[in-house]
């Protein structure tokens, strides 16, 4: 084991990180972005280092239920065990290295490579060599199962790490989850995934997705005008954005971020009823939003288009129940799984209209996400230039303007227009990549978040 | 899908679709495409019926025990899962001059081939499949080339195009799409 580290550390790219972000200066270098070696050391440093999301609990509900996924470009392979905890393994068979799953997801009672048909059980286990005597005739196949990653869950969320000194999945969210409960503890038994996860491309570095879905509700009125002009009618004035008073909240460790705006009661539901198009028949938004309510029991019952990051690539945006992973694919592109989220008291109806609305705004063809492809992919071309990555970014807005004692939102907070949650997760972004023994990611770098 | 094909072979199918029909109908796919082509969205807009469902599921890689999973079903996410409403949600929002994606507008071909008629109990209506090809292309350099197949329900009515569309099930050929988003109309 000591070799191969040592051997990668060898093979680690130079990079000068000096001055690529600079939080008091409020700028960042686009050579993040777009340099094929700092995003090796991506791969290395931050990903492998920090709490990956990898599946609903509800996405594998039964013994053997299984699920193909990434942690960055590592495929693995997310098992449900029969005593209802899950195995998250690295899809790479242990002789020739070639995929032990070549399918997406389902009920398996084991997974055998196609290659030389090495098989191991759904726990990772290898349990059968073929012609083993003959063969491998000295194979403890008890050393030779598939590498398993560190799991831990929150709230219905089954997160992974490569990092055995890693804090628990909790405390690495730290203050954060005072707002992360906002979509995921809003009823009574939390929430669960609505089936099918849609995959699509777009050229683009996976940081930029992070950083809007973490930061940005800026550029809401910007590039989804469109959609928010649609929908305005003569019975329906819409609701206008740019006078809702509104936070942003920035974690004290880790990176993660999330804004939101503090609106009239109902606002969600009236957003995703006239986004979707059409109220389905039996649904009553005003219940969604009493029990709602209710059961957050604080300003948060009004939170209105929350987005949030977990850094470093999994969001959400509760507007539209929407939540994803930004895998990264090389600096260039990302490929991006995205599902709804409904709670699990919600009637039929509910969860019909959250289907249609996450469906029809937050998906490929989704008539807000579409924008947001757009932007990304022509910043990325840009990037191509020597110039412009020579170019810094600004990273300003509403720098020194943070307070601590909102009586009603709890840590980092500023306005909703802000890019306090995008300097966070730079600032956490810049510690992992500056860290050459790992230790910015161990237990004791997040201890104040743990308390 | 065995058992339906068994139902639509060649010869099956012939019967009751007359060369009449079936170039009339090929003709109205051909006229609908070039709407699509020309960008008059609300040309096209019109040919879909009140009761339209325009529907692409996913797709993902199953073994060969669940292989009927293949494809989303009618309470799973989708591409595009759409009403009348829905649509004319779309439309606005392409009218509004600021739908980024759109603005300045993609370049698109619609090539529609293989293309099979079964006359449905409603004598006025017909389930049309056909094979497609879409090229995209937009801003600068970009380019899309997506194929599949579209399963339609046609109805007969007194416009001048001919028919109304009140079904179009598109089923894409890729699992991870490959392109940045579905900002055009199949």
């Amino acid at each position: 084991m000591a070799t191969i580290i040592q051997r990668r550390e060898k093979s680690s790219p130079t990079v000068d990180l000096a001055s690529v972000y600079d939080e008091k200066a409020g700028t960042i270098s686009p050579i993040v972005y777009a340099d094929p070696a700092i995003y090796e050391l991506e791969l290395e440093r931050v990903f492998s280092r920090s709490w990956l999301f990898i599946a609903h609990e509800t996405h594998i509900p039964k013994a053997g239920d299984f699920l193909s996924t990434y942690m960055a470009e590592d495929p693995v392979i997310a098992v449900r065990q029969k005593d209802g905890s899950t195995r998250v393994f690295l899809n790479q068979c242990r002789h020739r290295g070639m995929k032990i799953c070549r399918t997406d997801g389902g009920n398996a009672k084991a997974f055998t490579c196609t290659y030389h048909g090495w098989a191991y059980d759904i726990a990772g286990n290898l349990v059968q060599v073929p012609l083993e005597e003959q063969s491998f005739p000295n194979l403890d196949k008890s050393k030779w199962g598939a590498r398993q990653a560190r799991v831990d869950s929150y709230k219905g969320l089954i997160f992974a790490t490569w990092n055995e000194e890693a804090p628990a999945l909790a405390d690495y969210l730290g203050d954060f989850r005072h707002y992360f409960d906002t979509v995921l503890d809003a009823s009574e038994g939390g929430t669960e995934a609505i089936g099918g996860i849609v995959k699509w491309i777009i050229p683009c570095n996976w940081k930029f997705a992070a950083e809007q879905f973490a930061s940005d509700m800026y550029h809401g009125t910007m590039s989804h005008t469109s959609p928010i002009m649609a929908a305005v009618t003569e019975e329906n004035p819409g609701i206008d954005p740019s006078n809702l008073p509104g936070y942003q909240f920035r974690a004290r460790n880790g990176g993660h971020g999330t804004g939101f705006f503090d609106a009239p009661e109902g606002s969600n539901w009236g957003f995703r009823i006239e986004q979707a198009g059409e109220l389905v028949e039996g649904f009553d938004p005003e219940a969604a939003q009493n029990r709602q309510a209710a059961h957050l029991g604080d300003k948060r019952g009004t939170a209105f288009a929350q987005h949030l990051t977990v850094f470093p690539n999994f969001s959400i945006f509760n507007g539209a129940s929407t939540a994803r992973v930004w895998h990264p694919r090389g600096p260039n592109e990302i490929e991006v799984w995205a599902f709804g989220l409904v709670d699990k008291a919600a009637s039929e109806a509910e969860k019909e209209q959250v289907r249609l609305m996450t469906t029809r705004t937050f998906s490929a063809g989704g008539t807000w996400e579409q924008d947001d492809g757009e932007n990304w992919v022509e910043i990325q071309r840009v990037l191509r230039g020597h110039e412009a990555r020579r170019t810094d970014f600004n990273i300003q807005m509403g720098a020194g303007a943070t307070r601590t004692d909102g009586p009603d939102y709890p840590g980092t907070i500023s306005n909703a227009y802000a890019e306090e949650a995008a300097r966070g997760m730079y600032a956490q972004w810049f510690k992992l990549m500056s860290d050459a023994d790992g230790s910015a990611s161990k237990v004791g770098a997040y201890v104040d978040a743990a308390e | 899908m065995p058992q339906n094909n068994l139902a639509t072979t060649a010869s099956a199918l012939v019967r009751g679709v007359s060369p009449e029909l079936q170039q009339e109908i090929e003709q109205f796919l051909y006229f609908e495409a070039g709407l699509l082509d020309n960008h008059q969205i609300a040309e096209w807009m019109d040919l879909m019926a009140k009761d339209i469902h325009y529907f692409m599921p996913l797709r993902s890689n199953r073994g060969p025990r669940e292989r009927n999973k293949e494809y989303s079903g009618a309470h799973d996410i989708a591409y595009f899962d759409e009403s009348k409403a829905s649509l004319d949600l779309r439309l606005r929002k392409l009218q509004t001059g600021v739908a980024w994606a759109e603005e300045p507008p993609s370049r698109t071909r619609h090539l529609v081939t293989n293309v099979r008629i079964s006359p449905l109990a409603n004598p006025k209506e017909y389930e049309v499949k056909s094979a497609f090809l879409l090229y995209r292309n937009r801003a600068e350099h970009q380019t899309d080339v997506f194929a599949g197949e579209r399963i339609d329900g046609l109805r007969r009515n007194d416009s001048v195009a001919g028919f109304e569309i009140f079904k179009r099930h598109i089923h894409l050929d890729q699992s991870t799409l490959l392109a940045n988003n579905l900002s055009i109309f199949f």
